[in-house]
Order: structure tokens, then C-alpha cells, then sequence
């Protein structure tokens, strides 16, 4: 078997030894849901982008910056290079002028709401992948079962997940078979879009029918192994806090107080200060 | 071959016909016991019923197909009517043809993947440890456990699915075309567990192509055709029925081939035809010397 047959999960994890990785899966799904909470309830581009860097921190300490930093810029930064601009002109709640623009003798006023939401938002959103990633790369594949076991989730769902993550190498492999063999019956490939489609097509239908026959084959062999026992599964992995985990949830505690002391004196969002500091001059 | 099998019946087919939803009398009016520590062969031509048949062992047939069905398989004491394909599982352990697609996909590792029935059957996890390394070391996949079952040979990966079958210890074992998808290399594999098993007496059933292996293995041959029986007996005399083999399709063994030609050719009368090559070349040193 070739080594794409190897799981899309192990490959996808990027196993170091470091903290981040020897903390508990658990940890790190309670971190992921903890700061993408607290980026939503405070409307402020300073502090999210705290909390950003925040996560890009450990991203290093977990030695996977390189590869979060690729996946939060790819999504982020063309927001903010087209999202910004735009919405600091066009925002429907603009009311507060930043300055304005001379583009081709108009003079374009900038506003400061639009400016602000445009830039809070692809910001929330970058912690909330950089915060999933880091507890994606970081977790290997059977700790990951084990959470899934952990949570009780029924094991259907987790079947589901691990087994598509599992398959989708073999899936991919197939795919490429079937390209060849069409291109070995003298499928062209220099041809126009619409042509292009079609060729699509005639790859997806047998790959759909394989895959097919082969879902069932499996479930006759899943089914065989007493994969529909109504009895409570046994999980073969196991998690267990460690010390790191206990010093993390003591970080969060935290930092949980110090920002409902910033929510109580400033608000929901800060930003309403640096406003007035910004109408001030 | 055993010269006494056991009295004790684990598998009795009574008067069982079925029907597929979509394809009708795939086997019709099958009678048959077979005993416990026995080796039965099933041979027949495409579409004969040899999988069906096995798959009625432990209730896919009809519980996962639907279908129809007329008359009763008994395993091990238990009605695979009455009984769920799960509560049959640690009954009888199936062994299909493709090696990749009967992984469960949910398992990381060999060992992982050889514990996975048992996993699903609620066993604890020290018992699932002690019968994963029992059957690791059973089929000779020591070494290679912390392997994807995904990067394993073929072979291997058959091997891998007769280890997760025995870890779970059941009663009967059915391998439904093992090798039918593997290398030379791999068919020798899967037949050296097998020559093991047999020899530790496990009652297996074992639907096959490979008849020259069959003729090494097995007690009795079941032989289908078109969802009937055309033959059951020992193996020696079914596989010397060669031109009720060749009018279904069937190659039988070259050795028992070869004979029933000469016998044609030469004239003379062999009461006994060779299906090794050990009888083979006894036989042949005796003719040959007559002559």
C-alpha cells in the first residue's frame, strides 16, 4: 500500500514534543471555546488582536507557527486588505469621519465605524481558527478519539469522523486510478472549461459507484464485528490531566477575571474609549 | 484431513432457501450439518451462493440484506433468525475477500484494528490487550503493530483481518475467498495461518478458488451450483469428480486431472485418485513401474 494510504489525521498532526502537545486534548478544546467566546463578547480590534497574538504564542511554543500563520493569513488578510477599506467608506452605521481621500479629484471621507468593524471581525475569526488549529495540529488522532469518547458522543458521530478522516487518503488514491485510466482511454485534457466539467464528471461517477460498493463491503465487515451491539463501546485510548492542564485552567481563571473587570468598567467594547481618545485628537 | 470428526454439530442448515430482494433464489433447499473441529470447503462456479452461504452464517443473510427466507440455520445453538448479527459475532468471525475494505477505518494501528470487534462489544480494555497480542502472534504479525493497518501488503492485511476474527475467539471461522485478491506471496500467508488453525482444530468453513489448497485443507467440499448442492462429501471424492467440475467451470486439482486422463488414455483402472502431490507421486511411481 502506498503511503497515501496513511491517515489524512496522522499526517495533518505535527507530532513535536513540546507543552502544548503533552497538555490534554480537553484543555485545548476548553481554551479553543474559552477565547473564541470572549473575542465575540468584547467588540474590540485591540483586544481581539491581543488575544490573536495570545494564540500565535503558544502556535510557537507548539513549533506550528509557520503552518498557523499560513492558514490565519490566507483567510484574514484579504478581508482586511479588501474588507477594511471598503467598509470604512460604505459601512451603513458610519457617523465618525477619520479623514478623507483624494482618489481622482473625489474626496473619498473615511469613517471610523466601518474602519472598526471591518478590522474586529477577520480578527475574531483569525482566533478562532488559530485557537482550533492549535488544538487540531497539536492532538494526535487517538487522543482525539478519546475526547470524541469523553464527550459521550454517540458512536455513530465518532465512527463518522474518524473513519472519514481515515478514508479519505484511500479516496483520493482511487480518484487518481480512475483519472489514469480515463487519460489510458485517451481522455483529453487540453480542452475548454465546459469540456473540463465533463471530464469531471465521467471521474466522479465511478469513483461515486466504487465508493459506493465499498461502503457496503465495509459495513457488511463493521457489522460482522458487533459494530450495532447495543452495548457501551470500549474506548482503546486514553487521556488523563497533567499538570500543565491544571496551570492552563489556572491561566484561563485568570484571565477570565481580569476581562469581566474590563467588561464591567469599559463595556463590551473598549473601542468606545480609544473613540472618544480618537475624537479627542 | 481428520480420519474422526467430532459428533458435536455447530453448523445445521434446515431445509434454508433465500432470495435477495433483488435477485431470487440465490440458495435453494440447503440440508447440511457440519461438526465441530471440521474443515468444509465450499466450491462452485460465479454466482454458485458460496458467499451467501456463508454469509448466512452469522445473520447478514437475511438481517443485513433483507430478502426472504425459508427453513433455519443453526449455529453453535443459536437461530440466526432469532438472533442479531451482533450477539452472533463472537459466534462466528467472517473473513471476506478484500483485505483494504473490511478495516474498520477507526482503528490507527494494527494492534488497534485487531481489538476492534471487541471494542464494539463493550470488553474490557485488559482482556482486549491480552487477546490482541494472543492473535497478533497467532497469524505472525509480531513486530508490526504499531503499523497503519492502512500500510500493511495485502497479504498482511488479510492476515490482519484473521487476527481481529480470532481475538474474538468464536466458535466457528468462515473466510469467504481469502486469497482471491492477493499475490503468490500473499496466499501462501493466508494458507500457512490457516494450515495452524486447522491444526489447533478450529472449525472452519472456507469458500475458495484456490482448489489445489482445498484438496490440502479440508475435510469435506461442499460443492453449489446455481444455489444448489450438488455435491457434499469428503474431499478426495468430490474433487474426483472431474467431469461434474468441468461441466460447472471448475478446475479441479492438475494432479487428479492428470490421472483421470491417463486412466482414459492408459486404460486401466485407478481406484483412488490422487488430490496431493504426495499420492500423486506414489501412484505414479506404481503405474509407472507396471509399465
Amino acid at each position: 500500500m502506498s503511503s497515501i494510504g496513511t491517515s489524512l489525521l496522522r499526517r495533518s498532526v505535527i507530532v513535536k514534543e513540546t507543552l502544548i502537545h503533552k497538555s490534554d486534548p480537553r484543555t485545548k478544546f476548553i481554551f479553543f471555546l474559552w477565547i473564541s467566546i470572549f473575542a465575540y463578547i468584547f467588540y474590540d480590534y485591540v483586544l481581539t488582536a491581543i488575544f490573536l497574538i495570545g494564540i500565535l504564542l503558544l502556535a510557537m511554543m507548539g513549533k506550528i507557527l509557520k503552518r498557523v500563520l499560513l492558514s490565519v493569513a490566507v483567510i484574514i488578510l484579504p478581508w482586511i486588505a479588501f474588507g477594511v477599506p471598503i467598509l470604512s467608506v460604505l459601512f451603513p452605521w458610519n457617523s465618525t469621519l477619520m479623514f478623507k481621500l483624494e482618489i481622482f479629484g473625489w474626496q473619498i471621507p473615511f469613517y471610523y465605524e466601518g474602519f472598526a468593524w471591518g478590522l474586529t471581525w477577520p480578527l475574531r475569526i483569525g482566533v478562532c481558527i488559530t485557537s482550533a488549529l492549535l488544538f487540531y495540529l497539536t492532538t494526535n488522532p487517538a487522543s482525539l478519539i478519546a475526547l470524541l469518547f469523553k464527550f459521550k458522543l454517540p458512536f455513530r458521530f465518532i465512527y463518522a469522523f474518524a473513519a472519514a478522516t481515515q478514508l479519505i487518503p484511500l479516496l483520493v488514491d482511487e480518484a487518481g486510478t480512475i483519472y489514469q485510466a480515463q487519460l489510458s482511454r485517451g481522455l483529453r485534457t487540453d480542452v475548454g472549461i465546459i469540456k473540463r466539467i465533463w471530464n469531471f464528471l465521467i471521474l466522479i461517477i465511478p469513483l461515486t459507484l466504487s465508493s459506493l460498493t465499498k461502503v457496503q463491503i465495509r459495513a457488511i465487515a463493521l457489522e460482522s464485528r458487533g459494530f450495532s451491539a447495543p452495548v457501551n463501546k470500549t474506548c482503546l485510548y486514553d487521556i488523563k490531566f497533567k499538570n500543565i492542564d491544571y496551570a492552563f485552567f489556572i491561566g484561563m481563571v485568570i484571565f477570565t477575571l481580569i476581562l469581566i473587570y474590563i467588561y464591567i468598567i469599559y463595556g463590551f467594547s473598549p473601542i468606545v474609549h480609544l473613540k472618544q481618545y480618537f475624537i479627542a485628537g | 484431513m481428520k480420519n474422526v470428526l467430532s459428533k458435536e454439530v455447530v453448523i445445521y442448515f434446515q431445509n434454508f432457501s433465500y432470495s435477495y430482494p433483488t435477485k431470487r433464489n440465490v440458495l435453494i433447499d440447503i440440508n447440511l450439518k457440519v461438526y465441530k473441529g471440521e474443515v468444509l470447503g465450499i466450491i462452485g462456479p460465479n454466482g454458485a451462493g458460496k458467499s451467501t452461504f456463508c454469509k448466512s452464517l452469522n445473520g447478514l443473510v437475511p438481517h443485513f440484506y433483507g430478502g426472504t427466507v425459508k427453513g433455519n440455520v443453526i449455529v453453535a445453538g443459536m437461530d440466526t433468525l432469532e438472533h442479531t448479527i451482533a450477539e452472533l459475532s463472537t459466534k462466528v468471525g467472517i473473513v471476506f475477500q478484500e483485505p483494504e475494505n473490511q478495516l474498520s477505518g477507526l482503528a490507527l494501528t494494527v494492534e488497534e484494528e485487531v481489538g476492534f470487534g471487541l471494542s464494539m462489544l463493550g470488553f474490557p480494555r485488559e482482556l482486549i490487550k491480552e487477546r490482541v497480542k494472543e492473535a497478533i502472534e497467532k497469524v505472525g504479525l509480531k513486530g508490526l503493530e504499531r503499523r497503519s493497518p492502512f500500510e500493511l501488503s495485502g497479504g498482511q492485511q488479510q492476515r490482519l483481518a484473521i487476527a481481529t476474527i480470532l481475538a474474538m475467539k468464536p466458535e466457528i471461522m468462515v473466510l469467504d475467498e481469502p486469497t482471491s485478491l492477493l499475490d503468490p506471496i500473499g496466499k501462501y500467508e493466508v494458507f500457512s495461518v490457516l494450515k495452524e488453525l486447522i491444526v489447533e482444530g478450529s472449525t472452519i468453513i472456507i469458500a475458495e478458488h484456490e482448489i489445489e489448497e482445498l484438496a490440502y485443507l479440508t475435510d469435506r467440499i461442499l460443492f453449489l451450483k446455481e444455489g444448489k448442492v450438488i455435491s457434499l462429501d469428503e474431499a478426495r471424492n468430490v474433487l474426483s469428480e472431474i467431469s461434474k467440475l468441468k461441466e460447472a467451470g471448475i478446475d479441479p486439482p492438475s494432479i487428479t486431472e492428470l490421472t483421470y486422463l491417463l486412466e482414459k488414455e492408459l486404460g486401466i483402472k485407478i481406484d483412488k485418485y490422487p488430490i496431493k502431490l504426495s499420492e500423486a507421486v506414489k501412484l505414479y511411481s506404481e503405474v509407472l513401474k507396471i509399465k
